[in-house]
């Protein structure tokens, strides 16, 4: 038995290393470092133990307007995200020719890098020739100039972000529809159940672990957007810094101003601001589920 | 109301589910749907819903032709075979639903759903979601679900197979109470003989998607139609083997069973059930191969002339295994089947 579970560690060890040396180091590392004052790389010397790096922090407009910009790209992403996947998804479940193409196409996003999408979305947001644009021309609205403007940044972001993360949202609402019995329906089809009744008390009750589930990792995903602004803005947060995002000044700070304090106290803000509402979305489904 | 199903089909590709099925059933009567898995009890129950469309035939309710009205107009009520209770609501939610979605007022249909609780004996349960109850108890909140918009007909998906031995048999005792009680024309489907004939006014026994015989139970197993049928009902199962008829005679290899007259001689079908058999003293001598106890019954194996066979005596018998007694064959208990498997008659 002594033994037995001796060779389950040992099974274990690599993943476990490599667990502490490149997540567990470096959390306590960054902690450490928020509170560094003056702080060096290269041999690790610092001035002072303090609050300097987080007084810093909070004094910066720019990441004011980060932390500002995050949180209204979380509200708006992460629930359009949920509410347009799930439209699709009861669509996709639904009988419908090509099932199998449509779902293959709407999981592509999924699986193609960020960046290459990114490429084509600059495109269709492009303001003389892009998709977008073109478009809206036929409802007689003017050139949007989406990637151009600080006004319209953040905008053309979020709706490339929607668009992005409702693969996996798609995929997993699917899953669950499979799970609801096929009876139900038929049940509620005998009842004379309406369509939206059938939607709002056997669909979406059936599917609410995955709601659950794409809603705290939409929103996990959604505070530490970074890939997205990098392609669409081509190396930079937008014009003016309109489209900056937390983990954007995070890396800002960390490698190009090489202000390793602020840039740790800014993970330490995100880290704290997940954690909180990750355990305040367990509370509340825990409570729902008893 | 009376129910009338006419060439009733469903083919999926070349396969039929159902085929041609002819049915009448009266007014008020509970009807048995019996067969073995797969011949197409379901899917005949789910055109009779209208949840599955047929390929080809009609289907009457009273006069009207329903065949092609949808499942909510039909005035059903459906219990399925996994009973299909909406899980996130609570047991008078699920009641209610019918009601409110016919747009019911909110008290009226709360009443009709204690009614109906009250009928199938749930009060007390309302407050519970269907995950917190029993089977029998899920079932019953299917009934009453299925029952609470009062509809014209009431058609049961093996409404029993999820439930252990015990309670199977209380809950289609209950089943016909409120059947009774409500006279609704109902239509329950399973596979099980026994439950079928216990409770049903009458039976239709399905074999590959067709009728083989429609029948009040007790006739219907005394006077099979054909081997399929005589074999699918009573359990244990009958006794079948080639017999042959010459001089006069019905014999089992070398041993004479029965003299008889006006049957052209040559081979058949016989089918004798094991109850038909009584111990006798001037039978023919068998030996008991295996004894098998059941409680009432004693179960027997033996061989006649090479043939094996089974009876079943009273428990009071004494006798062991190897030991010998005469057996006979009690007066038009001996069916035979002519190569087609009909039933010619009982001897
Ligand atoms: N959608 C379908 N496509 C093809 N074949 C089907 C379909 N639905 C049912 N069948 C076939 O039709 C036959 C009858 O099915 P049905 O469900 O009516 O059987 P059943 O008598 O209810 O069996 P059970 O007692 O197992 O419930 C089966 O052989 C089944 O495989
Ligand atoms: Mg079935």
């Amino acid at each position: 038995m002594e033994k037995k579970s001796l060779k389950g560690y040992l099974y274990l060890l690599p993943a476990l290393i490599i667990i502490l040396v490149f997540t567990i180091y470096p959390l306590i590392k960054a902690v450490l470092m928020s509170f560094y004052e003056g702080y060096s790389i290269i041999n690790g010397s610092f001035d002072a133990i303090g609050l300097g790096n987080y007084k810093e922090l909070f004094s910066d407009k720019v990441f004011r307007k980060a932390l500002t910009n995050t949180s209204i790209y979380v509200v708006f992403v992460v629930p359009c995200s949920i509410l347009l996947s799930l439209l699709i998804a009861v669509l996709l479940n639904s009988k419908i020719r090509c099932k199998g193409m449509f779902q293959t196409l709407f999981f592509l996003p999924y699986v193609t890098s960020v960046i290459a999408i990114g490429i084509v979305w600059s495109w269709i947001f492009n303001s003389n020739y892009g998709l977008l644009n073109y478009v809206l021309s036929w409802f007689g609205i003017e050139a949007v100039p989406w990637l151009n403007s600080p006004d319209y940044a953040l905008m053309a972001l979020i709706i490339f972000s929607i668009w992005k993360s409702m693969a996996f949202d798609i995929l997993i609402f699917l899953a669950g529809l499979q799970t609801i019995s096929p009876d139900l329906y038929n049940a509620a089809r005998v009842d004379a159940t309406p369509k939206w009744r059938v939607f709002l008390k056997i669909t979406v009750p059936g599917i609410s672990p995955m709601i659950a589930y794409a809603f705290i990792m939409g929103m996990i995903n959604a505070f530490k957007v970074y890939n997205e602004v990098f392609s669409l803005f081509k190396s930079s947060a937008g014009p003016a810094n309109s489209a900056i995002t937390v983990v954007y000044y995070i890396y800002d700070k960390f490698y190009n101003s090489a202000d390793y304090g602020v840039a740790s106290a800014a993970a330490v803000v995100l880290f704290v601001i997940i954690l909180a509402l990750t355990m305040i979305q367990r509370a509340v489904s825990d409570k729902k589920t008893a | 109301m009376e129910i009338r199903i006419e060439n009733l089909t469903k083919a999926y590709g070349d396969f039929r589910a159902v085929d041609g099925m002819n049915l009448t059933i009266c007014d008020g009567e509970l009807v048995g749907l019996l067969g073995p898995s797969g011949c197409g009890k379901s899917t005949t129950l789910f055109m009779l819903a209208g949840l599955t469309e047929p390929t080809d035939g009609k289907i009457f309710f009273g006069d009207k032709d329903v065949t092609k009205i949808p499942p909510e107009e039909r005035e059903i009520g459906l219990v399925f075979q996994n009973y299909a209770l909406y899980p996130h609501m609570t047991v008078e939610e699920n009641i209610m639903f019918p009601l409110i979605n016919r747009k019911v007022n909110k008290k009226e249909a709360k009443e009709r759903a204690y009614e109906m609780a009250k009928l199938v004996h749930l009060e007390g349960l309302m407050d519970r979601k269907p995950k917190a109850l029993s089977g029998g108890q899920q079932q019953r909140v299917a009934i009453a679900r299925a029952l609470v918009k009062k509809p014209k007909v009431l058609l049961l998906d093996e409404p029993l197979s999820n439930l252990d031995a015990k309670l199977r048999i209380e809950t289609r005792e209950e089943i016909r109470r409120i059947q009774q009680e409500v006279g609704i024309t109902t239509i329950f489907v399973t596979h099980d003989q026994e439950e079928a004939m216990s409770i049903s006014d009458k039976i239709a026994v399905m074999d590959k998607g067709v009728v083989q015989q429609y029948e009040v139970p007790q006739s219907m197993y005394l006077e099979p139609e054909n081997l399929f049928v005589a074999q699918f009902l009573g359990m244990p199962e009958i006794n079948t083997f080639s017999a042959v008829v010459k001089d006069g005679a019905i014999y089992c290899g070398q041993v004479k069973l029965r003299e008889i007259s006006g049957l052209s001689d040559g081979t058949y079908t016989a089918g004798i059930r094991p109850e038909s058999f009584e111990v006798r003293e001037d039978g023919f001598a068998v030996e008991a191969a295996h004894v098998r106890m059941t409680g009432r019954d004693l179960l027997i194996y033996f061989t006649l002339d090479k043939e094996p066979l089974r009876v079943l005596a009273h428990s009071d018998l004494q006798i062991e295994k190897g030991g010998a007694f005469k057996l006979g064959v009690r007066q038009n208990q001996i069916m035979l089947f002519d190569a087609d498997g009909s039933m010619i008659g009982k001897y």
